[in-house]
């Protein structure tokens, strides 16, 4: 026997009582968990039936899944498990509207029920954003005609449980989603003298703010700076759980000290063992700032956009490898390309450039015209043009992960504006020597202009602020055959200590020939000259 | 990450400095070279062959590590390759007057042996 009351039935005055103790708006401060149960014992009052249950449905797997019962106790015990369509709640949610039976004439999967001697049963579907979640059902041991009001205040019932049910998952999807994105990329990108770094990475959609695109920054054990960008198929905390997998897996192959072809084919295999059955493509690229250099792997990606110091776009195009993660045993090449101080490097998936009913090539020439029209400001960066010159008037179709790596050009005058802290030092010779390399000093007046930079930029660290995040700048300047580098740190001159020191000026005044120092409220200037007598 | 490599040779402390010593890491690696001696010092050999930069912070750590071991009637001992920048610049400074330096760790063994 089946009823199929209108959408419309009216509850009567007399359920008045038991419509409120349903919609009590207390059941919105309990756990997921309590007000189910809570809810149940109320509809078990209400409709004086001996049971009642909530299944939920597992979509991947099609079946539903007892979640809370009052009276069927052992339902949520067992883990009984009904596959969608068949049975009596299969038949509830595959059909998505209520049904009445009767167990004697039924077909019923769960063996429970007739266990316990169950006669009559009525069942609703449990509804969120239009599709079916879950199924409510109520059940007597006595035989019993299940009419109008019965079915309008279990729907009422469902829909209380239905809204909190999803409640509950949206905001546990939100907290892992916040966590996976606050661990899944690099905290903050290094700050390193000579280059400058940047990133976005943009989901795409409302709902889940999480992709399966990715990229990184590390350090490699030869000293070489590592950078990967890439994209798991598919979107949401699946793809972000194995873009994890292949992130952490990178980071230790990479640490181990593998050659980056050998790390790419190592992931592969690995992703394959694991049976993920998800493709990704990456790229991989090694940056060695002394050998001027990069190196790249790529699985399946797009070719990476470098701009070379005369402003020229080019895309790395490579005979890449296939995506890891869906056929163990590929090889994979790394090729080597000259990236010369004032070179820029552009990292992106796919989302960035590709457009809807275009050709692949049209996306790669916005692409190169937006990098190459990226001037460098130090108030901006490539990653931000490049995304505001092709993204501020699309609507997000797919996730974007962008980074960018611009390098200083040196032979010209240089300038790098270095946080105030003490580790940015050995970066600061570096980049310094490689400069006053290419301004045409020996290894001699490398090491002494180097040293005596690295001294004055070492007191305005230590003088010149009073434990406040600052920064100085340092300035390198080169006429004829005279470098100039000057130190300018902008903090108050807190001490009457003299800058550099005593032994630290003293070392200044032997390796240079003048050392200049101009003190004020606005800040200290050390001006550093050397004659470079050795120039050819 | 440690900034030394230590080992004991013939009852003396070698300590390999694996970069640059400077205001960055002065005060780092004066604790692990302190904590890999322990207090019945022994002679210790400081290798800087591996060193490109010693800034006056690391001198100051140099030159106060040196006292130490001199209270304790031990001896600091540094090896500094003489074609070296950081030769120059230390003998400029005059460390050689406070520091014994030897221009390899061969030489800085046989000469105490």
């Amino acid at each position: 026997m089946e009823a199929q009351p209108g959408a419309s039935s009216s509850i009567s005055e007399s359920r008045r009582d038991h419509v409120l103790s349903i919609t009590d708006s207390g059941l919105a401060y309990m756990s997921l968990e309590d007000m189910l149960s809570e809810l149940l014992e109320r509809i078990r009052d209400a409709l004086e039936v001996d049971t009642a249950a909530v299944l939920l449905l597992d979509e991947d797997r099609g079946v539903l899944l007892a979640r809370a019962a009052r009276g069927l106790e052992e339902e949520v015990r067992q883990g009984v498990q009904v596959p969608l369509a068949r049975g009596f709640a299969g038949r509830v949610a595959a059909e998505a509207r209520p049904i009445i039976i009767d167990l004697e004439h039924a077909d019923v999967v769960n063996p429970i029920l007739r266990q316990k001697g169950i006669r009559s049963m009525l069942g609703v579907p449990l509804q969120a954003e239009g599709r079916v979640i879950g199924v409510m059902h109520i059940g007597t041991l006595v035989l019993r005609e299940f009419d109008e009001d019965d079915v309008a205040l279990m729907q009422l019932a469902a829909d209380r449980a239905a809204l909190a049910i999803d409640d509950a998952r949206h905001s546990e999807t939100r907290a892992v989603t916040a966590i996976m994105q606050r661990t899944l990329l690099p905290e903050a990108l290094p700050e390193i003298p000579g280059m400058r770094f940047s990133a976005k990475y943009l989901p795409a959609g409302t709902g889940v703010k999480i992709g399966g695109d990715w990229y990184d920054v590390f350090q490699l054990a030869d000293g070489r700076l590592g950078f990967v960008v890439g994209d798991v198929v598919g979107r949401g905390v699946l793809a972000a759980s194995v873009m994890a997998e292949i992130r952490t897996a990178v980071r230790a192959y990479v640490i181990q000290g593998h050659k980056l072809a050998e790390v790419v084919s190592m992931l592969n295999d690995l992703l394959v063992s694991m049976g993920r059955n998800r493709g990704a493509t990456l790229s991989i690229l090694a940056f060695d700032p002394d050998a001027e250099e990069l190196e790249a792997v790529v699985a399946g990606h797009l070719p990476a956009l470098v701009v070379d110091p005369d402003g020229e776009p080019r895309l790395l195009e490579q005979k890449g490898g296939l995506p890891v993660g869906v056929r163990a045993g590929n090889e994979y090449e790394a090729h080597r390309y000259p990236f010369p101080a004032g070179s820029r490097l552009l990292l992106y998936t796919d989302g960035l450039i590709e457009r809807r009913d275009e050709s692949i090539d049209i996306g790669f020439q916005r692409l190169a015209d937006a990098a190459a029209a990226s001037t460098r400001h130090p108030k901006t960066n490539l990653a931000d043009d490049v995304y505001h010159a092709l993204l501020d008037e699309m609507p997000l179709e797919d996730d974007v992960a962008l980074l960018a790596i611009e390098t200083i050009p040196l032979g010209g005058p240089l300038e790098m504006i270095l946080p105030a802290r003490v580790n940015v030092l050995a970066g600061m010779r570096s980049t310094l020597g490689r400069w006053l390399g290419a301004a045409g000093a020996s290894e001699d007046e490398q090491f002494d202009v180097t040293l005596s930079a690295s001294e004055a930029a070492a007191n305005a660290i230590e003088h010149a602020y009073g434990g406040i995040e600052s920064d100085f700048t340092v300035t390198c300047e080169q006429e004829a055959d005279e470098v100039t580098v000057t130190i300018r740190d902008h903090g108050r001159w807190r001490t009457s200590r003299p800058p550099g020191g005593g032994r630290g000026l003293s070392i200044m005044r032997k390796l240079v020939d003048d050392v200049e120092i101009h003190s004020d409220e606005e800040g200290t200037v050390v001006k550093l000259t050397k004659r470079l007598a050795d120039r050819p | 990450m440690s900034e030394i490599d230590f080992e004991q040779i013939e009852g003396m402390a070698i300590a390999q400095l694996k970069g640059d010593l400077d205001a960055a890491n002065a005060a780092t690696v004066q604790r692990e070279l302190a904590e890999a001696l322990g207090p019945d010092a022994p002679k210790l050999v400081i290798d800087l062959s591996r060193t490109r930069y010693l800034d006056s912070a690391g001198i100051d750590m140099l030159l106060r590590f040196s006292d130490r071991l001199d209270h304790r009637r031990s001896q600091l001992i540094l090896v500094i390759p003489e074609s070296s920048q950081l030769h120059r610049l230390l003998t400029i400074v005059g460390l050689p007057d406070a520091i014994a330096i030897h221009p390899s760790l061969d030489e800085a063994l046989a000469g105490q042996s």
